[in-house]
């Protein structure tokens, strides 16, 4: 019914820009982390947005993301695993018992946080397999000893590394590290602020693609620049009918793209993702203002608006000004079955929905694609009520 | 001038033809959905064209709605039910605020702003315990027609506590309450109630009225009253509820250009 010309083909875009080096991103990530082991470099597996990973590369360390979004990896994990978990944690476990992914089989170490239930029991249960350190998250992100703890976890974090990899880890080294990641998420952002525009540059599976699940590999930044580049040549040259979405909710990691597949055939350009393989992680960065890098670090890590804290007004605070910043004309809430801290959460976006007469709808789903076609309805009709709420 | 909305639900096939000016329905047909819904459909419309003597250029736009709109090409567009039963209850009750709507394997309930849009929406997930299609069980394995279940019902004294989530689950549960000596009767009332509980609670407590409830399932007596009990609101049905959906896309095919 609706023409949209944003679809995950982006037509607004040269071939070069939908040829990206990141359809190779696994490969890519492959061939660097074996060549960074035979340097000598270890492989360190983390899951969460919650880690430093300024720490592990100012240790010498390759920061690879584990989290998993294959389908398939789910039966497997059930044999341990209660059904009712959320779909990203079962995927994660799943490739750990089938021993299938290979960036964990070359990890040398886990890291994991206390965020929510399922995440921290099951790590109990990948702890088996390989060594891993856990470090405790406070949960009330104002209160006033939230920081004392997490810094302190922080420096146990690194003179754990410092001891395992028997080195010492600069001040400057750290600093250095941040500088890298500061820049990757000055360009990741650069990119993903330039769907503020109408019509948007990039369609949300795009978006989806362009990241690496390595931090601050060279090639990987270069390519942001071309992209930064490509996406401003092209912008803006063609009409653009298609609803403005804007995504909040769990995270959709690789393979796990489903729901923002069904969201722009419906006609939706998903124009901002806040979630954690969106912009939540990019939003701030580390300060190079302050004198000790373990405090900057800590606050930068510590004011991640993820569900598991409370209250977590800034998450709401942040929905608010990017509805308004990229001129959202709906919402889309996607909340993982199973994920409890996300779903009650939901409760308060919808009511900043409805503060903002934006149509709302939130999707309960897993990795399965057996409801796609229910999803694309409900998808749909909130489409229509967009558009006729704008008529 | 005359639009057409052709419904693939997921039991039947419903065509309205809509008179644009006079906004009165000129003609239905509805036929089971089989196995070839495409085929089906196509056969029921023209045949439709053919006993009011028209040709196919005298209808404007054809919109296709329901669970298999996008399999039938020969439209010219496509809305979802949502939209579309929202549009056909409005033109009978056009102050309606809540829309209620229960089918074979659907149920949903749609909020109306004053403005005449849809506002909101919500429906059954994965589960077909809310839908139709629990009444369907429920008379297959007492072995009472599916007219019959509202009078039955209305004999029983104390409706049976019916709570499993699922549809499957819910045949043993009843099972369960036949061998444990519940009456049939207090059997069907008890789904009955399930099934408007279900759907209530997907509304969560913003229920406003005037309620109409539209769908097969507002053609099954009893229904309109558990819904009523639990609302505490009067509950209209809907004139030919299972044409809503068509009709709703026939009168907005007026709004879609060729
Ligand atoms: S959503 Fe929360 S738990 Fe999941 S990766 Fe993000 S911060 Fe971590
Ligand atoms: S989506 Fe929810 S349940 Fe799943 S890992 Fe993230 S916070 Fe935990």
């Amino acid at each position: 019914m609706m023409e949209c010309s944003n679809t995950n083909n982006n037509s607004n875009c040269p071939q070069s820009c939908i040829n990206s080096r990141f359809d190779s991103m696994i490969e890519n990530c492959c061939e660097y982390a074996e060549r960074a082991r035979e340097a000598g470099k270890p492989i360190i597996g983390i899951m969460c947005e919650y880690t430093p990973r300024e720490l592990i590369m100012a240790a010498g360390g390759i920061p690879v993301c584990l989290c998993g979004g294959s389908e398939e990896k789910i039966a497997p994990a059930e044999n341990d695993l209660p059904t009712a978990l959320c779909p990203l944690i079962k995927s994660t476990y799943g490739y750990c018992c089938t021993q299938t992914n290979p960036f964990l089989e070359m990890s040398d170490l886990l890291v994991a946080e206390t965020t929510c239930d399922g995440k921290k029991k099951m790590y109990e249960l990948m702890a088996r397999r390989k060594d891993m350190m856990v470090l405790e998250l406070p949960q009330k992100p104002d209160a006033p000893h939230a920081m004392d703890h997490w810094l302190s976890e922080l420096r146990r974090f690194r003179s754990f590394l410092e001891t395992r990899y028997d080195r010492k880890i600069a001040d400057a080294g750290i600093w250095k590290a941040i500088e890298t990641m500061n820049l990757e998420r000055a360009l990741r952002r650069r990119l993903a602020e330039m769907n503020k525009q109408t019509p948007s540059v990039w369609s949300g599976l795009q978006l989806l693609a362009y990241k690496s699940i390595i931090s601050g590999i060279d090639e990987d930044l270069e390519e942001y620049r071309r992209l930064i580049a490509c996406g401003a040549n092209a912008a803006g040259s063609e009409k653009q009918s298609c609803v403005r979405v804007l995504l909040t909710g769990v995270p959709t990691v690789h393979g796990a793209e489903r729901v923002v597949e069904i969201i722009e055939n419906a006609g939706g350009a998903v124009v901002c993702m806040e979630n954690c393989t969106g912009i939540k992680p990019l939003l701030e960065d580390v300060s190079m203002d302050a004198s000790d890098p373990m405090e900057a670090l800590a606050s930068k890590y510590m004011h991640l608006p993820c569900s598991v804290m409370t209250p977590n007004t800034r998450r709401l605070e942040i929905l608010r000004r990017l509805a308004d910043e990229y001129d959202a004309e709906c919402v889309i809430e996607l909340v993982w079955q199973g994920c409890l801290t996300y779903d009650v959460e939901s409760y308060y976006v919808r009511q900043i929905a409805e503060e903002m007469s934006l149509p709302y709808l939130k999707l309960v789903t897993d990795y399965s694609p057996s409801d796609s076609a229910r999803i694309a309805l409900r998808v749909e009709a909130l489409m229509e009520t967009a558009l006729r709420a704008q008529a | 001038m005359i639009t057409a909305g052709i419904d693939a639900g997921s039991r039947a096939i419903k065509i309205v033809l809509f008179d644009i000016q006079r906004q009165t329905v000129f003609a239905t047909a509805v036929c089971d959905q089989g196995t070839n819904q495409k085929v089906r459909a196509r056969r029921l419309y023209d045949n439709l064209l053919r006993e009011n003597g028209l040709g196919h250029k005298a209808i404007r736009t054809l919109v296709a709605t329901g669970y298999g709109r996008h399999m039938l090409d020969f439209c010219d567009t496509t809305v979802t039910e949502i939209s579309c039963h929202a549009a056909g209850v409005l033109h009978h009750v056009s102050d309606a605020t809540t829309v209620i709507d229960i089918g074979g394997q659907d149920s949903k309930l749609i909020r109306v702003g004053a403005d005449g849009k849809v506002r909101d929406f919500v429906m059954n997930d994965r589960c077909a315990a809310g839908t139709g299609r629990f009444l369907e069980v429920v008379s297959q394995r007492l072995n009472i027609p599916l007219d019959a279940l509202g009078p039955a019902a209305e004999r029983s004294e104390h409706p049976a506590k019916i709570s499993s989530m699922c549809v499957v689950f819910a045949e043993t549960e009843i099972i369960g309450l036949l061998a444990g000596g519940q009456s049939c009767e207090n059997i069907i009332a008890g789904v009955q109630r399930s099934i408007a509980q279900r759907t209530v609670a997907m509304g969560g407590k913003d229920i406003a009225p005037p309620v109409v409830f539209t769908g097969g399932v507002a053609l099954i007596s009893g229904m309109k009253e558990a819904l009523e009990r639990l609302l505490e609101l009067p509950v209209n049905i809907c004139p030919a509820p299972q044409f809503t959906g068509a009709l709703g896309a026939s009168i907005l095919a007026a709004k879609y250009e060729t």
